[in-house]
């Protein structure tokens, strides 16, 4: 899933100021898996927003709205009306998301009620750990379904480094786990380490973010 | 009846408890009472873990001076985790009530066991006295 973080609500209460009517708007897939962006964090954020607004001498009426998708246009229309009455919508649905809502109600403006920082996997409740980095060329079949592009924090694609912890966990953070660590034993377990000294082409880069925008296009589905 | 004057304020209490955590042979009691300085609107929940933040946040958006959960004994929780989630989720509720400005003290949870109306007054009192400090809701009568 995609994950995401709540901004500092002062951050939010800056963006806010001057604007009178609000719509708080979140999503109900990606963000409300973790516990971001759904129905329940809208419903808490909305009134943490009208508390903060008030004490900081800005009062605003705060209306609010979850819909199923944030990111597919046709369920923007749920909230037309709600945003016609705006003043300001803040979206804690992921920037794929808050773009969407952004182009198709233009004339209001539209902040960032979350940073979006991950796609990831909740490994446990209240946890969520990387597993992908979107980077455009994937390896996963070379290193045994673990990536090394999105849970090494070099994205070595040859490991470990030197810098494994004695007890198995990344230099970086004690918390991760080296992820080559992982895939060594993994190929060990499946007795094919010697699958990780064949040499490989080398990887794709241009088609990961830094390659600039993705456009993709299917003839095929095009109408 | 609340008075908006900090000389005056009379706190406005929401105590939401737990059905467990009352004597056996205490009838569960609902709605609103008068304490001393303070009044409290009582509401009876299943389980402490009933609590949600939502809820809690549009309560004090609609004017309430301070929320109180009593939830049952660590140990005692019928649903062996309940009052552990409530309690996770007040941590997490105080923390943003100070990132707002509207102060931490205006939620909290205490728990007990066999416990009476009195025992309920007097966490709504605890509770009323800790709010005391902040002076009324801002959000009174808006």
């Amino acid at each position: 899933m995609i994950t995401a973080e709540w901004k500092p609500i002062e951050e939010m209460v800056g963006y806010l100021r001057g604007h009178k009517k609000v719509l708080v708007i979140g999503c109900a897939t990606c963000v409300a898996e973790c516990a971001a962006g759904g129905e329940r964090e809208v419903e808490t954020l909305a009134p943490l927003l009208a508390m903060a607004m008030q004490n900081d001498g800005n009062p605003i009426e705060v209306k609010s709205a979850t819909l199923e998708r944030q990111c597919e246009p046709e369920f923007l229309e749920a909230i037309a009306e709600a945003a016609a009455e705006a003043d300001a919508i803040v979206s804690v649905a992921c920037g794929i998301g808050m773009q969407l809502v952004a182009e198709r109600y233009a004339d209001t403006p539209l902040y960032p009620g979350v940073n979006t920082t991950s796609l990831s996997i909740r490994e446990e409740p209240g946890l969520w750990t990387s597993r992908c980095a979107a980077c455009g060329d994937c390896v996963l079949g070379f290193t045994f379904g673990l990536c090394p592009v999105a849970r090494c924090a070099k994205s070595l694609q040859n490991g470990p480094c030197g810098g494994t912890r004695t007890n198995g966990m990344c230099e970086i953070n004690e918390d991760t786990p080296c992820i080559w660590r992982l895939i060594v034993e993994r190929a060990t377990a499946r007795g094919r380490l010697e699958d990780l000294t064949k040499v490989r082409p080398p990887k794709n880069w241009s088609n990961s973010p830094a390659g600039g925008p993705k456009r993709m296009l299917r003839e095929d589905l095009r109408s | 009846m609340a008075n908006n004057s900090t000389a005056d304020f009379q706190p406005q209490i929401t105590l939401l408890y737990c059905r467990q955590s009352l004597a056996a042979e205490v009838k569960p009691v609902q709605g609103n009472r008068a304490g001393d300085g303070f009044s409290v609107r009582l509401v009876l929940l299943p389980c402490s873990s009933k609590v949600q933040l939502p809820h809690l946040m549009r309560l004090l958006e609609q004017g309430s001076d301070g929320l109180q959960i009593a939830a049952c004994p660590e140990k005692a929780c019928q649903h062996l985790v309940g009052s552990n989630r409530a309690e996770k989720r007040i941590k997490r509720g105080r923390e943003l009530l100070e990132q707002v400005g509207m102060g931490a003290e205006r939620l909290g949870l205490d728990r007990g066991a066999g416990l009476r109306l009195d025992d309920l007054m007097e966490m709504a009192g605890q509770r009323a006295e800790a709010v005391r400090a902040l002076g009324p809701n801002p959000m009174k009568g808006v």
